[in-house]
C-alpha cells in the first residue's frame, strides 16, 4: 500500500515535470505552428545556469536561470523562426531539430562532454516519511511548482488582455490576426512564456539529477512532444493533458515493471504512443474527429 | 522529328546516367586521395543510400518519416548475425537464441536479407503508421525508432547485451565495392520514381484533395513506397555493418536520422536527385572540415578549426538552408539533358515552392 502512495507520488511528479516540458512545446505550437524540439536545449541553458550560479544563492541562481531560458527562446523564434513564417509544420520541426543539434555542439564545445554538478537546492532532495510512507520532497514540489505556474498561466491566459490576445491566436491564428491582434507580440509572448516554462522544468530536473551535460534536455523533450501530440498539439489543454498521461506512464512503469522488463519502458510508451495516434490521430482531448491541420 | 522523339526516350535515361556519373565520378576523385579520404568515402556511399532510401519516401510521398534509421538498424544487426563467425557469437554474444549461432549467409547474401528484413518491418507496421499525415506521422514513424532501438539495446537474444556492441564483422567491402552496390540502389530508386504507384504518390503530394476526387486511394501505395524505400534502407544498414564492422544500437538512432535528414533537405526532398547531391555535398563538406580539423598546410601557415567545430558547422548549412534556399540545392529538380531547353521530365511534376 504505501509503495503504491509512494509510485504514485512519484508518478505524479514525473507526469507533472512532462506536462510543464510539453506545454511549453504547446504553447508555441499553437500559434505558429512549430514544434519546437529545440526545447530541450533551453532546458539545458536553463540547468547550466543553475548549476555555476547556484553558489551566488537561490534567490540570484534561479531569477538568472529563467532570464537565460527565455532570452534564448526569444533568440530562436528572432534568428530562425521568424524567417520561416510559411514553412509547415513539417519543415519547422525539422529546422528545430538543426538547431537543437547546434546547440547541443556549441555546449559540448564550450563546457565539454562531462557533466558539470552542483548541488542544487539539495534540501530538496531528501525524502520525509508520513504514515510509514517515504515520500520525496522534491516530488512533492514539483506538484506544487507546477499547480502554481498552471494557476498562473490560467489566470494569465484568461483574465490579462495579453493573455486572452495569446488564447486567441492560439485558437485560431489567422482570425485573431484579422480582428488585430498584433503577431509578433503575441508570438514573442508564446516564446517567452515557453521559456519561462523550460526554465521551472530545468530547475526541477536538475534538483533530481545534480548533473548536467551537452544532451540533459533531450530526453525529456522527446516525451514531452510525443505527449503533447498524443494529447492534441492544437490545443493548450491537450498539450498539457498528453505530456502529464506520458511522464505518468513511463514513472508507473518505471515502478512496477520486474527489472528485465524495466529496461523496455520506453519501448511500451512508444507503442502506447503509437496506438493513441491511430486511434486518435487529432489527439486525446480534441472532440470529434476534428480537422488535423497539418 | 524521329530525332526528337529519340530525344524524348533518351532524355528521362539522363536523368540515371547523370547521377550514375556523378557517384561514379566523385568516389573516383576520392580513391587516389589516400587511405583516411577512402574510407571517409565509403562511410559517405552508405548514408547516401540512406538519404536515397529517405527520399524515396519522403519525397514521393510528403509524408516526413523519422523511422527509417530503423530499418536501417533491423537491417545491419541482419547482417552482422549472419557474417560473425559462429565461434565468435557463442563466445561474446552468449544469451542469444541457440539457433542464431550457427545461422551464416556470404556478405552478398546477408546484405540482400538485411533489405527484405528492413522491408519486412516496414510492410508490418505500414498499413498502421500510413493512416497518419503530418506532424502525426513525423512522432508515430520516430515512435517506431524509439521502439526499435530500445530493442536493439536491451534484447541480449537477438544480440549483444546492454551497453556492449556486435564485434567480429569481417573485412570483405571495399570502395569499389561499395561504389557498386550504391550504383545498383540508384537504379533501383529511379525505376521506382516511374512506377505507378510513385506517380499516384506523387499526384497525391501535390493535391491530396484531387488526387483522392480522381481515386487515388493513398495508404496502400504508401505503403508499398514505405516497404520498397525500407528494403533500401535495410540494405544501407547492411553496408554500414559491413564498412564500420562494429555495431551498437546508438550509433543507428536519432543523431543519424537527422544527419541523413539534414544530407536530404539540404540537396532538395523532392528529386532522386537532390537525394544524392545533398549527400554528396554534405559528405564534401564535412571531408574538408575533417581535414581542417587536423590542420591545412597552406604554404607557411597552417590552417585550422578546433574540435568539434565540425558538427556545428554542418548544422549552420542545414538551417541556413531551410532558411535560404528550403527547396534545396537543386530545388525539386532532376538532371535533364543539357542541349534541351526548359523540358521538364515526364511524370516529374516540376515544383517551385
Amino acid at each position: 500500500m504505501s509503495q503504491l502512495l509512494q509510485s504514485l507520488v512519484d508518478a505524479l511528479s514525473a507526469g507533472a515535470t512532462l506536462g510543464l516540458a510539453a506545454l511549453a512545446i504547446g504553447l508555441v505550437f499553437g500559434v505558429i505552428r512549430l514544434a519546437n524540439f529545440a526545447t530541450g536545449e533551453i532546458i539545458t541553458a536553463g540547468a547550466y545556469t543553475l548549476i555555476f550560479t547556484w553558489q551566488l544563492g537561490w534567490y540570484i541562481s534561479i531569477p538568472f536561470a529563467i532570464i537565460v531560458a527565455v532570452l534564448l527562446s526569444l533568440l530562436m523564434e528572432l534568428s530562425v523562426f521568424s524567417r520561416m513564417r510559411a514553412a509547415t509544420p513539417a519543415t519547422l520541426l525539422i529546422a528545430s531539430f538543426g538547431l537543437s543539434f547546434l546547440l547541443q555542439r556549441v555546449y559540448e564545445l564550450a563546457f565539454t562532454n562531462n557533466v558539470q554538478t552542483a548541488p542544487v537546492a539539495s534540501e530538496l532532495a531528501q525524502s520525509i516519511s508520513i504514515g510509514g510512507v517515504r515520500i520525496q520532497m522534491l516530488s512533492v514540489a514539483t506538484i506544487l511548482l507546477a499547480a502554481i505556474l498552471l494557476t498562473g498561466l490560467q489566470l494569465f491566459l484568461t483574465r490579462a488582455s495579453l493573455g486572452l490576445q495569446l488564447k486567441a491566436a492560439a485558437a485560431d491564428f489567422k482570425t485573431a490576426r484579422l480582428i488585430g491582434i498584433p503577431a509578433s507580440r503575441v508570438i514573442g509572448l508564446s516564446f517567452a512564456l515557453s521559456g519561462i516554462l523550460a526554465a521551472a522544468v530545468a530547475f526541477v530536473t536538475t534538483v533530481q539529477t545534480g548533473a548536467v551535460g551537452p544532451t540533459f534536455g533531450v530526453p525529456i523533450t522527446i516525451l514531452a512532444l510525443v505527449g503533447a501530440v498524443i494529447g492534441g498539439i492544437d490545443k493548450i489543454s491537450g498539450a498539457l493533458a498528453g505530456g502529464f498521461l506520458v511522464g505518468f506512464a513511463t514513472s508507473m512503469l518505471a515502478s512496477w515493471l520486474p527489472q528485465d522488463m524495466s529496461n523496455f519502458k520506453d519501448a511500451y510508451v512508444f507503442m502506447l504512443v503509437i496506438g493513441v495516434l491511430l486511434m486518435r490521430p487529432q489527439g486525446l482531448l480534441i472532440r470529434g474527429r476534428g480537422a488535423v491541420r497539418t | 522529328m524521329a530525332q526528337k522523339s529519340l530525344m524524348w526516350r533518351l532524355g528521362p535515361l539522363w536523368s540515371l546516367v547523370s547521377l550514375l556519373l556523378i557517384v561514379y565520378a566523385v568516389t573516383l576523385v576520392n580513391s587516389r586521395l589516400g587511405d583516411g579520404i577512402q574510407v571517409q568515402m565509403r562511410y559517405a556511399l552508405v548514408n547516401l543510400v540512406i538519404v536515397v532510401a529517405l527520399q524515396m519516401f519522403i519525397g514521393t510521398s510528403g509524408v516526413l518519416s523519422f523511422g527509417h534509421v530503423a530499418f536501417v538498424a533491423v537491417g545491419a544487426w541482419t547482417v552482422g548475425l549472419l557474417t560473425i563467425d559462429p565461434e565468435l557469437k557463442r563466445n561474446l554474444l552468449p544469451d542469444m537464441f541457440p539457433f542464431l549461432f550457427d545461422v551464416q549467409a556470404p556478405w552478398l547474401v546477408a546484405v540482400i536479407l538485411g533489405g527484405l528484413v528492413g522491408g519486412l518491418l516496414a510492410v508490418i507496421v505500414g498499413p498502421f503508421l500510413m493512416r497518419l499525415n503530418g506532424l502525426q506521422a513525423g512522432i508515430a514513424t520516430f515512435a517506431l525508432l524509439g521502439v526499435v532501438s530500445q530493442v536493439l539495446t536491451y534484447w541480449s537474444s537477438i544480440g549483444p547485451r546492454s551497453g556492449q556492441s556486435m564485434v567480429g564483422i569481417p573485412d570483405v567491402l571495399n570502395l569499389q565495392t561499395t561504389m557498386l552496390i550504391t550504383l545498383v540502389i540508384i537504379v533501383i530508386a529511379w525505376l521506382f520514381q516511374r512506377t505507378k504507384p510513385a506517380r499516384l504518390l506523387r499526384a497525391a503530394r501535390e493535391d491530396p484533395i484531387a488526387a483522392a476526387a480522381s481515386g487515388i486511394n493513398v495508404v496502400p501505395q504508401r505503403v508499398i513506397a514505405f516497404a520498397v524505400s525500407g528494403v533500401v534502407a535495410g540494405v544501407a544498414g547492411g553496408m554500414f555493418a559491413l564498412t564500420n564492422r562494429v555495431l551498437q544500437a546508438s550509433q543507428l538512432g536519432i543523431e543519424l536520422t537527422f544527419i541523413t535528414l539534414a544530407m536530404l533537405v539540404l540537396g532538395g526532398v523532392l528529386s532522386l536527385s537532390g537525394a544524392i547531391v545533398g549527400a554528396l555535398v554534405f559528405s564534401l563538406i564535412d571531408l574538408v572540415l575533417v581535414q581542417l580539423q587536423s590542420g591545412v598546410d597552406i604554404g607557411s601557415f597552417v590552417v585550422s578549426i578546433p574540435q568539434g567545430a565540425r558538427p556545428i558547422v554542418l548544422a549552420l548549412v542545414l538551417i541556413g538552408m531551410l532558411l535560404w534556399r528550403p527547396s534545396g540545392l537543386t530545388g525539386g529538380r532532376e538532371f535533364v539533358w543539357p542541349f534541351r531547353k526548359h523540358a521538364p521530365l515526364p511524370g516529374n511534376p516540376v515544383t517551385n515552392d
